[in-house]
């Protein structure tokens, strides 16, 4: 391998992209704007160990389970009692009770035995004077405020996940609490973050009756005094947020027929106007519904409900199945986030934030400025016995060492990985083997002038002959690292990912860097001896 | 400069033999030491639980500590001394049982109480509270497992091709090996598993492999070149021809090491100090486990 113009030159675009890669680590926030159109405008980020982040405890309304629990046992009963024309009279839950009423003994009769075959397991059932109440088992309401909780960690591991943030831990902590820490988030990030964990993001479509620019004209317009009385009729009233003035408020079904529960994914797009919005689409049984509800209202107008507030209203054309769409008053970061919080699923119990605060590196702030500063020792030791033991050779050595950890952060940076101290490991031992690599190399040339190669013939011929050593080791790691980062979680695949990237770097330095830079001091000289 | 004369050739195959029976004996204290202890002595990070990290102005017992703790009203699970003796750090760890999360908040309140009023705890400050749910740790462990072993699978394809068969199975025996006798020294040591010294694991199987194939690409070269002579000396020739560089990686490894053993500070340190027996064992196993299973594979297959 000769110092050729195109080796020199790939050298040195690795060496600027590295840089400007790291740009954003070194100068923080002080990059221009343009700069995150480009390239990553994060820099290293680092994780909850070594730097800390935010913290916020969820508090989960776990309780609301158990209610959505009890109606749908109301709900169940209510269907299935319709088939024997049967009708309620009335219900009302209190705590993890449920009580309904009947017109006659014998329509209870025919509820009890309904009741006994579905839900004897679930809740003991009893009967007094017309009325048959539901009082649910403690473990099962347990189980259900289990379950909601389990649901509500699964839904924010999704949100967070995609994010984009690696590794921030989330768990339960306590009966109805969940944990979540993320690292080294910015305030910009933080107030993201926020947003994006509360967000219900309860999805639903119903079909408008009426809207108007106050609550007394939209129920004037249907001839009602008050919103209770659009109970009786199946109706509700909902605010809007269309942007439209004159629509702030909308009567429309109280049953959304289809919900985000049916939706397959969510994407940002832009409307005609070129305005953020958001498409999306169905799955299997949620598009035959979707598509039941438009074709028998076409001509109306179709009230996309976001969290309880109407996004859109728009006039259905034709039957729609796959696909739809969601416009509004976004910015491009609004729809995109609304996207992300639809895609992974609403919310099944309302949350609160409870505390949030800035938590610091949970290794230690002393640890770590210890740990620091020792690393910094250790690496200058080496450097300086490279140098003392292979004279100009060790520092060619050198600077190809600290060149690989410049490639290497860069390269971090490049796919936001989050260092770790899991990862940290993975750099030591890269760096490691990197100085191992020079010091068979320079071995090598050792015994190859000691057979009586002439300098250059030597140079040739030691990095020749370690070549397959340097491979052969570096690679039997790499597919460790690769099978750790493919299998591991967490801390194994922060190891893994930093292990990696540090091998293809570090092969790299040791192969071509380190060479090259031997090349252009000895290359086309009549050296007597090489300073080894 | 040369470190040794060129040409020095020590016996090391001759050694081979007492080696393995250091082996084997340092393998049955490791694993007696594991089940002495009952497995290793899992961080908070894998059995859920509250840890709290305190540095103390003077040395303090544990007993004491514990002691005065027990006046909070929550008794802790386990006091333990944080890296060396010097720091006057201490871990404090309740199970996920004794002290619930909202509990957390009215102990360190407590806690703090008792730095600013007790003799011996004053001028000591809290460096960190954790609080772990339980069940997160014990899917990490398993995935790590699983994912080593894939790994070593990987290994043994890998050197399998590029050398033979006994290669690889050395290889991944050596880094076995290592792996037992490393958990065994941190179980000795009674040091607390954590997911620091599972990344410490990883690094020192890493640097084991590493090493050995160094050693073997070295035998493997001699092989080639002059395959009269027999196994035996074609493998030490090849340690011998790498010594040197075993020697010279050895010491960058420990200037590295060292100083983050004496001055890292307490979790650190316990990270140093498993790197440090991981390369004193890997180093010692790519010469006395890998390439004496190298010897022993080809003899075996030569006389059958």
């Amino acid at each position: 391998m000769r110092a050729s113009r195109g080796w020199i030159l790939t050298i040195l675009i690795v060496t600027v992209l590295s840089l400007t890669l790291l740009a954003p680590t070194f100068l923080g926030d002080s990059v221009p704007s343009w700069w995150g159109k480009l390239f990553p405008d994060r820099g290293i980020r680092l994780g909850l160990d070594l730097k800390g982040g935010i913290f916020l405890l969820i508090g989960v309304d776990s309780e609301k389970g158990v209610e959505q629990e009890l109606d749908s046992i109301k709900d169940f009963m209510n269907e299935e009692l319709k088939e024997d024309k049967i009708l309620i009279k009335g219900s009302s839950t209190s705590d993890d009770s449920l009580t309904i009423q009947f017109f006659s003994k014998a329509d209870l009769d025919k509820a009890k035995s309904v009741a006994d075959t579905n839900f004897n397991e679930i809740s003991d059932i009893g009967e007094d004077n017309l009325s048959l109440s539901f009082h649910l088992k403690n473990a099962y309401v347990a189980d259900v405020e289990e379950r909601a909780i389990d649901q509500v960690k699964q839904v924010i591991e999704n949100r967070v996940a995609e994010l984009g943030l690696v590794e921030p831990s989330i768990q339960k902590a306590g009966d109805n609490r969940i944990l979540i820490q993320v690292p080294g988030a910015s305030e910009k990030d933080r107030q993201r973050i926020i947003d994006i964990i509360k967000r219900s993001a309860v999805l639903e479509f119903k079909i408008v009756s009426n809207t108007g620019a106050t609550e007394e004209t939209v129920l004037a317009g249907l001839g009602v005094a008050n919103p209770e009385e659009l109970e009786d009729q199946g109706l509700m009233l909902i605010p809007g947020n269309t942007g439209a003035e004159n629509e702030k408020f909308f009567v429309a079904s109280a049953d959304s027929q289809v919900t985000g529960e049916s939706l397959s994914g969510a994407r940002l797009t832009f409307d005609e106007f070129g305005k953020p919005a958001v498409s999306f689409s169905f799955k299997g049984e949620g598009a035959s519904k979707f598509g039941v509800l438009t074709e028998e209202n076409i001509g109306q107008r179709l009230a996309i409900v976001l969290d309880g507030t109407i996004k859109s209203a728009p006039t259905i054309q034709e039957r729609i199945t796959a696909q739809g769409r969601i416009t509004g008053d976004f910015t491009t970061d609004e729809a995109k986030d609304l996207a992300l919080v639809l895609r992974s699923g609403a919310l099944p119990v309302p949350v609160e934030i409870e505390q949030e605060r800035t938590v610091g590196p949970s290794l230690g702030k002393e640890s770590i400025d210890k740990g620091k500063i020792s690393m910094i020792i250790g690496g200058i030791l080496v450097i300086i016995f490279m140098a003392f033991f292979y004279r100009l050779q060790g520092v060619v050595a050198d600077i190809a060492l600290i060149l690989n950890m410049l490639f290497i952060m860069g390269f971090l940076s490049a796919f936001g990985v989050t260092l770790t101290l899991p990862g940290i490991a993975g750099l030591v031992l890269t760096l490691g083997m990197a100085v191992d690599g020079n010091i068979i190399i320079f071995e090598r040339i050792k015994e190859e002038l000691r057979t009586g190669k002439s300098p250059l013939a030597a140079i040739d011929a030691g990095y020749g002959r370690s070549l397959w050593t340097v491979l052969d080791a570096n690679i039997t790691t790499l597919i460790t690292a690769l099978i750790l980062f493919w299998f591991g979680t967490g801390p194994i695949k922060g190891f893994a990912a930093t292990l990696s990237i540090g091998i293809i770097s570090t092969v790299f330095s040791n192969v071509v860097v380190a060479r090259i830079i031997t090349n252009l001091i000895y290359e086309e000289k009549k050296v007597p001896a090489i300073s080894i | 400069m040369e470190l040794l004369k060129p040409g020095t050739r020590v016996d090391f195959v001759s050694k081979m033999r007492p080696a393995i029976f250091v082996s084997i004996a340092l393998i049955i204290i490791a694993i007696g030491s594991l089940i002495y202890h009952k497995g290793p002595n899992w961080g908070v990070e894998f059995t859920g639980g509250t840890e709290i990290h305190i540095k103390l102005a003077k040395e303090v017992s544990i007993a004491d500590i514990k002691q005065t703790l027990e006046t909070t009203g929550f008794p802790p699970d386990v006091v333990q001394q944080l890296g060396l003796t010097g720091d006057h750090e201490y871990l404090i760890r309740f199970s996920p049982e004794l002290v619930k999360f909202d509990q957390i908040q009215d102990f360190q309140t407590e806690l703090e109480n008792i730095i600013a009023t007790n003799e011996s705890f004053k001028g000591g400050s809290i460096q960190r509270v954790d609080y772990i749910g339980p069940r997160v740790g014990k899917e990490l462990i398993r995935k790590a497992i699983i994912a080593i072993i894939l790994g070593c699978i990987g290994i043994l394809i890998y050197v399998m091709i590029r050398f033979e068969l006994g290669f690889a199975l050395g290889a991944v025996i050596a880094l076995v090996h290592d792996t037992i006798i490393t958990l065994g020294a941190i179980s000795i040591m009674d040091k607390e598993f954590t997911l620091a010294l599972v990344a410490a694991l990883l690094t020192v199987i890493g640097f084991s492999v590493n090493d050995t194939i160094i050693i073997f690409d070295r035998i493997r070269e001699n092989m080639r070149k002059s395959g009269k002579l027999s196994i035996r000396e074609l493998v030490n020739e090849g340690v011998n021809q790498t010594l040197t560089r075993t020697i010279l990686t050895s010491i960058t490894v420990f200037m590295v090491l060292i100083p983050l053993f004496i001055f890292g500070g307490s979790v650190i340190h316990d990270f140093a100090f498993t790197l440090i027996v991981g390369a004193i064992i890997g180093t010692y196993s790519s010469i006395f486990i890998a390439s004496a299973f190298v010897i022993f594979w080809r003899e075996r297959k030569g006389s059958s």
